[in-house]
């Protein structure tokens, strides 16, 4: 069957047509089978627990694995009046302080929340620590403000998430995590990553072939200390004092031998320009606090939004006019509950942060305390069934 | 669009679908115009370039084919070759020639520099077109009438921009008696697309982070160690970049229904530069041999007309690779390790295979290659020497290489060494469905875990 019919002619006959289009189908057959068989090695690999008990706990992936496995086993320890908290690294409160109280509020607080973590992520966390949409007297989100003002990154565009929760996503997920990216390119890793999860996990999988032994005994230990060492931990005592933020002139004074950390987090923190308001972020979060809201719709549990106090020196309310409140709108749902949002006003001091943005010691342990206090005035007194075992 | 790009898929899937859609006598149309459009993605101008090229080459050949022999005939061979040698020497030479000379004259380097775009292969694109016209010459190839037939053989996407280079008899005997895939073309074909995918994105891509790593900072990786690991993941890069778009323009190829040569036999293997020689690139030494090293007199006249017809062709293959210095080292000092070997080894044939001297041989053959790698990849002169300094200083530094990388290393010479002795590959494709399935599922898996996915590193050839 010559392209150009014009030149030579054949000099081998074609085998029969049905024979040879069988064997054709074969070898497509083969390749599809091949595909289909790298596919099911992602999924006996990483939709099984086989590879994710392996996981890097230093990573995000493996921080958020740790949390989920610490809270679910948790679940178990506690009666029904648990409340479990999550925000990102802004929420510093001791739930080991904050369940002293335990007695006289009723409550028990769990720190459900994860550094660089954010509402699409708690969500994938909360599906898997409450599958059941019950289990929680209250689900606490602590915010960094009720009102909705946008920064300079796009919130849907923070690729994170696909790492924090990867173990958690579901086939089905993939199209609905791909489509909450605004970016193609970050919708097609996103969309590829929820179907091949080998891909997210490329680099923990290469550092794990290098150093298989260290990894082991890294996760053992993990396992064995994650949930001691998160109850005891106490953050800085090193604080803030001497810091002082003209807001006319935009001039900042550090605290005496302030480092690097902290010059960074006050500019990033508090003396950002201020962004054009396009409304992504109140789009984004209308999207995720509202479908987490649907979930725990005619449930016993309520939702409630914490404003945590705003730094060590808070920018002034007119550096930006913000043209919504997404969460005061959820607040007129029937199960979601808003915080007074200037209940934490007094930490809103230097001598209670360690940097820019994040209590220290002293503020943390204060705010453990003000959060259990405002929690149970909030949610009233506890079920019958009793607080703490 | 790259090979290893998604949108190169969708091009690809695409074609295939019109091609074996369409009737019979429109599928080289198709052909032609996916291959225009293939080259139009990385720039539409230069079209007009190989358009041109192929006008002249498709006309040579005819009136070359129509002229006795004698002078005239030879004059329509050179005014063709002149013409290929011509554009392949404004666009790739021109800048090196004017710098030099500037140089020489006491001017700074880019006194008479023009700002010149490569066009993307043509290198490639010029020797096969060359080589057809040099095939009606000699009369071992009848001149094509067809201009639609001439101009896929110049411009078939799978092999435009980084060959292999096919020849003329073979690329018309493909098209002229054109057969649909048999079923072990598609085995085939779909298993070279995955293997050559995964040689570019899991191995060659990895050891290029490596690679790309230590000569960008050669100065900020000193030593010894350092210096050959960094090297040796540049060895590794080049092969399985190479190879591995080598493999995937073969296994489409096969899947239209055209075969092209085989462009690399293991050359990690060789236990001589002579053998390496005949497992690298097969494609473009064949090419040198046949129509640059034998028109010099290949080994007809003596010891030293053949050294020195080693040395010009391979000075000669070395800067058909790049306009510097250093390509015409490189070149250079394979063209004296071949001289070399050729003068220890006489007129005996290099015998391939095993034999108790073949580890220190093959330790020796890849130090060898190696060092030539310096030249071929360090941004100038200069930068080569420090690294062969740091290569052959007293031992210090660190391995650039993570353990996993040393795996992937060891893996690969194990399936190299098994394809010598065992033939894996031929049996594959002869196995059973389950076998030639799972083999595939294990190399896509490998892909998933290993390949660079987001940095789209481009295929090193391709700047050829």
């Amino acid at each position: 069957m010559p392209l150009s019919p014009s030149e030579n002619p054949p000099v081998t006959s074609p085998p029969r047509a049905g024979v040879r289009r069988r064997l054709i189908l074969r070898a497509i057959l083969a390749g599809l089978l091949g595909c289909a068989g790298a596919f099911g090695l992602d999924a006996l690999l990483f939709r099984t627990k086989m590879y994710p008990q392996l996981l890097e706990p230093d990573s995000s992936t493996g921080l958020f694995e740790l949390t989920l496995r610490r809270e679910t086993k948790a679940q178990q320890q506690n009666g029904d009046n648990l409340v479990a908290t999550l925000g990102d690294s802004r929420l510093g409160y001791s739930p080991k302080l904050a369940d002293e109280l335990a007695p006289k509020t009723g409550y028990v607080f769990r720190q459900a929340g994860l550094a660089g973590t954010d509402v699409r992520s708690w969500f994938y966390m909360l599906r898997d620590l409450d599958p059941t949409a019950r289990r929680y007297r209250a689900i606490l989100f602590a915010l960094n403000d009720y009102d909705d003002e946008d920064g300079w990154g796009d919130p849907a565009d923070d690729i994170r998430v696909l790492h924090y929760t990867i173990n958690r996503l579901r086939l089905s997920d993939a199209i609905e995590l791909a489509r909450s990216f605004d970016s193609g390119a970050l919708q097609w890793e996103a969309f590829r990553g929820s179907v091949l999860k080998g891909l997210v996990y490329q680099r923990d999988i290469q550092e794990f072939l290098s150093h298989p032994l260290k990894r082991i005994q890294a996760v053992r230990l993990n396992n064995e200390g994650y949930p001691t060492w998160t109850w005891n931990y106490e953050e800085t005592p090193r604080n803030m004092v001497g810091l002082q933020i003209d807001w006319s002139t935009w001039q900042v004074v550090f605290p005496p031998g302030a480092d690097q950390d902290q010059i960074d987090t006050v500019k990033a923190f508090l003396m950002y320009p201020v962004a054009p308001q396009t409304g992504r972020f109140a789009a984004y979060r209308r999207q995720w606090f509202g479908k987490i809201i649907d979930r725990y719709r005619g449930s016993p549990t309520k939702i409630v939004f914490v404003r945590l106090a705003r730094g060590p020196i808070p920018r002034p309310g007119n550096l930006v006019r913000k043209k919504s409140s997404s969460i005061r709108e959820f607040a007129r749902r029937p199960n979601v509950l808003l915080m007074p949002e200037h209940a934490f006003d007094s930490l809103e001091h230097p001598e209670f942060y360690k940097d820019g943005m994040h209590l220290n010691r002293e503020g943390a342990a204060r705010f453990s305390t003000m959060l259990a206090e405002e929690v149970a005035k909030l949610l009233g007194p506890p079920s019958a069934r009793g607080a703490a075992r | 669009m790259l090979f290893n790009t998604v949108q190169f898929f969708i091009f690809l899937a695409v074609v295939l679908l019109l091609f074996y859609a369409s009737p019979r006598g429109l599928r080289k149309y198709i052909l032609l115009a996916a291959s225009y459009f293939f080259y139009a993605c990385w720039n539409p101008k230069f079209i007009l370039l190989l358009l041109t090229l192929t006008a002249i080459d498709y006309t040579a050949g005819i009136w070359i084919e129509k002229t006795p022999l004698g002078r005239r005939r030879k004059i329509l061979l050179i005014l063709s070759l002149t013409a290929n040698l011509g554009f392949l020497g404004i666009f790739k030479y021109y800048n090196f020639v004017a710098s030099n000379v500037s140089l020489l004259l006491g001017k700074p380097a880019n006194s008479f520099w023009f700002d010149i775009v490569l066009p993307l292969g043509i290198s490639f694109h010029t020797f096969q077109s060359m080589s057809y016209v040099i095939d009606v010459y000699r009369g071992e190839q009848a001149a094509i009438r067809n201009p639609t037939d001439y101009a896929l053989f110049i411009c078939f996407f799978p092999q435009l921009v980084a060959g292999p280079i096919v020849r003329a008899r073979n690329f018309f005997h493909d098209l002229l008696q054109w057969q649909p895939p048999s079923p072990d073309d598609v085995s085939r074909g779909l298993f070279l697309l995955a293997l050559g995918l995964t040689k570019k994105m899991a191995f060659a891509d990895q050891f290029a982070k490596v690679a790309n790593g230590y000569f960008a900072n050669v100065a900020g990786h000193p030593g010894m160690v350092t210096a050959w690991t960094g090297v040796l993941a540049f060895g590794m890069q080049i092969y399985f970049d190479f190879s591995g778009y080598t493999d995937m323009a073969i296994g489409m190829a096969l899947l239209l229904g055209f075969h092209f040569p085989v462009n690399f036999r293991r050359p990690y293997l060789a236990a001589s530069i002579t053998e390496f020689w005949h497992r690298w690139h097969i494609s473009l030494s064949t090419w040198l041999r046949d129509y640059l090293y034998i028109s010099l007199g290949g080994s007809r006249h003596g010891r030293w007309n053949t050294y020195r017809n080693l040395m010009l062709t391979m000075l000669l293959g070395g800067l058909w690779h790049g306009a510097s210095w250093n390509f015409m080292i490189w070149g250079g000092y394979h063209g004296a390790l071949l001289a070399v070997e050729r003068a220890i080894r006489g007129d005996r044939r290099n015998r391939e295979g095993w034999s108790w001297l073949y580890p220190l041989k093959w330790l020796l053959t890849m130090a060898l290659v190696m060092v030539g790698w310096v030249f071929f990849r360090a941004a100038d002169l200069h930068q080569s020497l420090i690294i062969l300094g740091q290569m052959f200083a007293h031992p210090s530094g660190h391995t650039l290489f993570q353990p996993w990388h040393v795996g992937l290393i060891v893996v690969s010479l194990v399936l190299a060494i098994a394809e010598e002795k065992l033939e894996w590959f031929e049996r594959l494709m002869e196995a059973p469905v389950w076998a030639y399935a799972s083999a595939l599922a294990l190399m896509l898996f490998c892909l998933e875990i290993f390949g660079v996915i987001d940095a789209q590193i481009p295929f090193i050839y391709f700047q050829f």
